[in-house]
């Protein structure tokens, strides 16, 4: 399966990446800030502490002694599930109380200026610590002693994930909005090109006239490329046009002249072999005559469709001689053929040629194909439609195939041979007149061809 | 009779003359449009077969010359597709009929046997019987709206069961009739007609009635 492309998939499948990327950056940069701003936060509180310890150091008979005070305390447990470590250091470089453990690589002396913070490892977890330093002066004792004191960093942890998160609730909120907003740009964007698709699709395959449809600048390139192959493609189709009519006007005087010689050929003096042949000849020389008439009548309602001027033509008159025109003379006389005219003038805009090309045709197709002993032609008018029926009692075409007859040579199943151009040039005409051709099925036997056509009312346009 | 045919396609002119003569008709056959329309001014004919495109003068400067001239010869005009285009109203020119190329010989017989009948009989054009009206010019026999063609001895048959409804005609005169004392009619062919002419006034108040073994009778039933 080829996968199909659209510009639509392309654009929000693009912005979402973007979009993607973006929020991507922004997460990692709110935890950044976040874990800064969380450390920055419980540093105080543990520097706050590391005071305290230190400003409860007292010299006491010149040994030191620290009395841990619990606000300080108090005041870590304000991070409920963090472990507090701590270690007082003297002068000597003894610890004097807490985790002997308790090491940093920190060169201690470093603190002396201003408390130093470090994140480190203590029994396997990560915890932030804090070194202060007291210089104690006192004449019996005097020296830096130190405290190093470490919390585990889960309450940080904590604050930091929770910032992160709701940072990262409004970048999604926005990422969303974004690509929602971009989603309604595109489809918005997009219009005009199935406006277009549209317009297009509803055309008449026979319209190769300029596409007029307002598309925004930067769809004039395609559509006037369109244009440009319609104007090409509608010269090419007037050019085959025209060669086929002058080909059939060609091929028209030889061909009455080779009906005229096969015409005089004298079967009482042929075998019965040769009156086989004959025989045949004349056939296939009549069906080359019939689908050169077509070929012609077809070319000129083309020609006339966009030639002539239609004029109010009274469809019953029209119908009248198309009638006489398409019944032979030598028809079958077991066939029953009647005429019914309206009992009121029904009037169609129109061109009174095509129009009775376009029945004669359909009259001649019935004759030829359909009609077993009854063919009926009526021309009725009502609720503003003029029509004409051609009914005969013949099998008909079958409803699969209605949809088909319309177009060019298509061959009849039910009869022998190939209907011609007979539907092609009447439907040709219908939709020339804002008409169409209509079937109708009647039982077994009775079929109806319907051309309906809008019927003209003074005034009215 | 006698036919005037204007045809400069050899082939074709002489096919027709050739079918013509073969019926028993005298036929002229021009060549030049000029020379058609001299012959023309002089000579009367029964009918006159005209060829559009023809050296000279054209066949339907030939045909306005002729109605100019106040003559009522029936014409039957012999045109391709692409002039009728040009010229919606051949018709209208006063052609009786017309005929598109390439067309079928036999048609075109049967049109010429149309055209000399309508001029030789000049019947009247309308006769009505009941709900029936059988008019002789178009050929066929009306019933409301409904024209239905009728063949030539039809006309004839149902004309003379018409003239007199309620009239019992035998066998044996309506084939006097139908074929005068032509050979090879026999009673078999009355009841064929009988039995297409019944198909195609069906729907009609008039019925053709079967008296046997005396013969037809058309009946009109009222209405009531």
């Amino acid at each position: 399966m080829r996968r199909e492309t659209s510009l639509f998939s392309r654009l929000v499948v693009r912005v979402a990446l973007v979009l993607c990327g973006g929020a991507t950056l922004l997460a990692v940069a709110a935890w950044y800030y976040a874990r800064a701003a969380a450390d920055d936060a419980y540093d105080r509180l543990l520097l706050g502490a590391a005071i305290q310890i230190t400003a409860n150091m007292t010299v006491d008979n010149g040994s030191l002694a620290v009395a841990l005070p619990t606000s300080a305390f108090e005041l870590l447990g304000l991070a409920e599930r963090d472990r507090i470590f701590y270690r007082v250091i003297g002068p000597d470089m003894r610890t004097l109380t807490g985790y002997e453990d308790l090491q940093t690589d920190l060169d201690l002396t470093s603190a002396r200026a201003a408390p130093v913070f470090l994140s480190a490892r203590y029994r396997d977890v990560p915890v932030r610590i804090v070194v202060a330093a007291r210089a104690l002066s006192d004449p019996s004792f005097s020296g830096w002693s130190y405290v190093v004191l470490a919390q585990t960093t889960e309450a940080r942890r904590a604050l930091a994930g929770e910032l992160t998160s709701r940072a990262m609730i409004l970048v999604g909120i926005m990422s969303l909005l974004a690509l929602a907003g971009t989603v309604l740009a595109i489809r918005y964007s997009l219009l005009p090109v199935s406006a277009l698709g549209a317009a297009l699709r509803a055309r008449d395959p026979q319209d190769l006239t300029p596409v007029n449809v307002d598309v925004p600048r930067e769809l004039r390139p395609f559509t006037a490329s369109i244009n440009h192959f319609m104007g090409r493609l509608d010269e090419r189709v007037t050019l085959l046009q025209r060669f086929i009519a002058d080909a059939a006007h060609q091929i028209r005087t030889p061909l009455t002249a080779l009906s005229a010689q096969v015409d005089m050929l004298d079967e009482d003096e042929m075998d019965e072999i040769g009156r086989r042949h004959l025989g045949r000849v004349r056939k296939r020389v009549g069906q080359l005559a019939r689908l050169t008439n077509q070929l012609l009548s077809h070319a000129m309602v083309i020609h006339r469709s966009d030639s002539v001027r239609f004029k109010p033509v009274d469809l019953t008159d029209v119908a009248r001689k198309a009638f006489r025109a398409a019944i032979p003379v030598t028809v079958d006389p077991d066939i029953v053929i009647s005429f019914e005219a309206a009992p009121q003038p029904i009037v169609v805009l129109g061109d009174a040629v095509s129009l009775r090309e376009a029945i004669a045709n359909i009259i001649d197709n019935s004759l030829r194909h359909g009609t077993v002993s009854h063919l009926a032609v009526r021309v009725l008018g009502s609720n503003g439609r003029a029509r004409v029926e051609v009914e005969d009692d013949g099998p008909g075409i079958p409803p699969s195939e209605w949809s088909n007859v319309t177009a060019r040579f298509v061959t009849s199943k039910t009869g022998e041979g190939s209907m011609g151009l007979g539907f092609a040039i009447a439907a040709e005409v219908a939709s020339a007149h804002q008409g169409a051709i209509g079937f109708q099925k009647r039982g077994e036997r009775g079929f109806t061809v319907v051309l309906d056509l809008p019927e003209y009312v003074e005034g009215a346009r | 009779m006698r036919i005037l045919l204007v045809e400069d396609t050899r082939d074709v002119g002489e096919a027709i003359s050739r079918r013509l003569e073969k019926v028993g008709h005298t036929v002229d056959w021009q060549t030049d449009g000029q020379a058609a329309a001299d012959i023309l001014d002089f000579t009367d004919y029964d009918l006159v077969i005209l060829d559009v495109m023809l050296p000279g003068l054209d066949g339907f400067e030939i045909l306005r010359h002729l109605r100019t001239g106040r003559k009522t010869t029936p014409v039957l005009v012999l045109t391709a597709r692409s002039e009728i285009e040009d010229r919606v109203g051949a018709l209208d020119l006063g052609a009786d009929d017309y005929l598109v190329k390439p067309f079928d010989f036999r048609e075109l017989e049967a049109r010429v046997r149309v055209l000399l009948r309508r001029r030789a009989g000049d019947p009247t054009n309308l006769i009505e019987c009941g709900d029936l009206v059988l008019d002789r010019n178009s050929r066929s026999v009306r019933v409301g709206n409904r024209e239905v063609q009728l063949k030539r001895r039809e006309i004839t048959l149902l004309e003379v069961l018409a003239t007199r409804p309620g009239r019992v005609f035998g066998k044996d005169e309506l084939l006097d009739h139908l074929f005068g004392f032509e050979d090879g009619a026999n009673q078999n062919a009355i009841e064929l007609y009988i039995g297409r002419l019944r198909k195609k006034i069906e729907g009609s108040r008039v019925r053709i009635v079967t008296i046997r073994g005396l013969g037809y009778q058309l009946v009109a039933d009222d209405a009531a």
